[in-house]
């Protein structure tokens, strides 16, 4: 199991995103062909089915290449690609037409409205549930693949 | 390199690495082992729990957060 750790790492990031891809595509057939609902899911699958999974993948394979220098714990290193994420998702969201900004907030696939306070707490939110995810999932599975 | 040079190296290399003595470990590790395996994995932090905790409630007092969330994942 010495061999090609960069693959591994990159497997193991790329795992948790992958597992909910089928999650979004129910929900997507449910939502939108079963029950007809006029929400616009398949523009915002975009981001989460191409980008979201690679970059998980490459930010574990970044957090085996940077490990031996910066020592930093594979938790916090998660809760750190928010920040990236979450403009770069936004951006997309704004340019694929389903993030519209209203003057007290934003209203997501013109359906769920989110005032300005609450984005702030939803970015710390999301920075704990990277934490969390990355510690216990991403880390279990680099300890599994034994690269950690 | 001709077969003196082949065997005064191979004095040096002799010379500069002590020989191993004895391989074998001086009690059996294999019980130590079994008992690792048998203990109990480590306790969650309580300041995980916290976490979870916090983002559970999140989520209930604002719902439309979650397929936000989810467009994040």
């Amino acid at each position: 199991m010495n061999t090609h750790p960069y693959l591994r790492a990159f497997l193991a990031g790329t795992f948790v995103p992958t597992l909910i891809l089928p999650l979004f595509l129910t929900v997507f057939i449910v939502v939108r062909l079963i029950l007809q609902t006029p929400i616009p899911i398949e523009r915002g699958l975009v981001f989460p089915m191409a980008l979201v999974p690679i970059l998980w993948a490459l930010w574990n394979v970044l957090w085996l290449g940077s490990h031996s220098r910066t020592h930093l714990p594979i938790g916090p290193h998660g809760a750190l690609l928010p920040l990236l994420l979450m403009p770069a998702g936004a951006i997309a969201a704004s340019c694929l037409g389903i993030l519209g900004l209203g003057a007290h907030g934003v209203t997501w696939f013109h359906t769920w409205y989110l005032p300005y306070a609450v984005i702030a707490p939803c970015f710390l939110a999301a920075l704990a549930g990277y934490y969390l995810v990355w510690k216990y999932i991403v880390g279990f599975l680099n300890q599994t693949l034994g690269i950690a | 390199m001709n077969a003196h040079d082949e065997e005064r190296m191979k004095q040096f290399l002799k010379q500069a690495l002590p020989p191993m003595g004895d391989a074998e470990p001086g009690r059996d590790l294999w019980p130590a082992m079994l008992r690792r395996l048998d203990a109990r994995p480590t306790a969650v932090p309580w300041f995980d729990w916290a976490l979870a905790g916090g983002l559970a409630v999140f989520a209930l007092a604002f719902p439309a957060s979650i397929p936000v969330f989810l467009y994040y994942l």
